[in-house]
């Protein structure tokens, strides 16, 4: 008897460990791969500065004052190719209520290969050729698609991860254009010099 | 009592370990299985079967997609000469159409599959232990999302017998 005491104790020993490991384990994924967890709404948006497929240099604070729908794709993934021509669509509709769609292709493949894919989607806004850094920056982008809608202040406003439906995509391409311009854009002077993503406990 | 506690033990950190997990923080995993060392004569090209197991509520591509976008699974072995691989024969992919597209099908690898590697051996090949060694290459997707191309080792011994 005094032996299964024993047990029962170190079996609720056990288990207490297992729970802070777990805890410690989660939280160390995270950082690792905080795209997938982290709720990034209100926090100011990373810029980068990005290479186009026509060769530009692009900065994410060249937009100021836009809404953005900043999405990380490839051409390898299946589902990044369904929401393509919701995007095309997105620019359209949305464009001349000031909505910037930039897509961030992750390939390794080189340009032309991403540039001809681009072009028989169809594509109408700028595609940029991610980096590991712009990836580290927003969190470690694993997912692929992962899309964040930036407000006209350059802060988020949401992330969606893998096929979304299109309606989330709307109403998080509403909430970016809701934000009213701030005179200076303040907000985006800041995300020009902001840090990358930290990992947030809060799932969204 | 103790019995009982014991045999409770690991599924009750199994759901600890589950409960720790959030959504989207899954990792795909495809392992390779463990194969004990190939036995094969000189002058004679063995088969020799590879099983690889892609993690529950994902798939990879097949070695043949129906895209040549799509990265395809393959495998690429080094053996040490003499023993050489003469051929690899990749499964057919099941064809599978997923939400994120139902009108699509791909093309893909779930659950367990086995490649088979011919290993040959010439017939002057000296008794001995040969290592095979390579990686598999692949890249993961799951019903909605999916994950760059990653690469596991794959390495087993022909050990050839006169």
């Amino acid at each position: 008897m005094k032996r299964n005491g024993l047990v029962f104790i170190a079996l609720c020993a056990a288990i207490i460990l297992m729970v802070a490991s777990g805890r410690f384990l989660s939280r160390a994924g995270r950082s690792r791969v905080t795209t997938l967890v982290g709720d990034v709404r209100g926090k100011a948006a990373p810029d980068f500065e990005l290479t186009s497929l026509d060769g530009r240099r692009v900065k994410l604070s060249d937009y100021r004052g836009k809404a953005i729908l900043l999405n990380f794709w490839a051409t390898w993934c299946s589902p990044c190719k369904v929401e393509m021509p919701w995007l095309v669509d997105f620019q359209k509709k949305y464009g001349s209520d000031g909505l910037v769609v930039l897509g961030v292709a992750m390939d390794d493949t080189d340009a032309p290969k991403i540039s001809e894919f681009a072009h028989e989607m169809g594509v109408n806004y700028p595609i940029l050729l991610g980096t590991d850094k712009v990836s580290e920056d927003y969190g470690n982008v694993q997912f692929l698609p992962t899309s964040f809608y930036i407000d006209r202040d350059g802060k988020f406003v949401g992330k969606g991860v893998g096929v979304i439906t299109r309606k989330e995509f709307e109403d998080n391409i509403q909430k970016a254009l809701a934000s009213r311009t701030a005179g200076n854009s303040p907000a985006l002077d800041a995300a020009a010099t902001s840090k990358p993503i930290s990992p947030q406990p809060a799932a969204q | 009592m103790k019995h009982s506690l014991l045999k409770l033990l690991p599924f009750v950190l199994s759901a600890i370990f589950v409960s720790a997990q959030e959504p989207g923080t899954r990792v795909p995993s495809v392992t390779f299985a463990p194969t004990g060392a190939v036995q094969a004569k000189p002058g004679v090209t063995t088969n020799v079967q590879l099983d690889f197991r892609v993690g529950s509520d994902f798939h990879i591509n097949s070695n043949k997609p129906k895209s040549e976008l799509l990265i395809p699974t393959a495998l690429k072995l080094t053996a040490t000469a003499p023993v050489s691989v003469a051929a690899l024969k990749y499964p057919a992919g099941e064809d599978v159409s997923f939400p994120f597209a139902p009108g699509e099908k791909l093309s893909v690898y779930s659950g367990d599959f086995s490649i088979t590697a011919a290993v040959k051996v010439p017939a002057r090949a000296p008794a001995g232990n040969y290592p095979i060694a390579g990686e598999l290459h692949f890249q993961a997707c799951d019903r909605s999302a999916c994950y760059p191309p990653r690469s596991i080792p794959v390495k087993f011994i022909v050990s050839v017998n006169k």
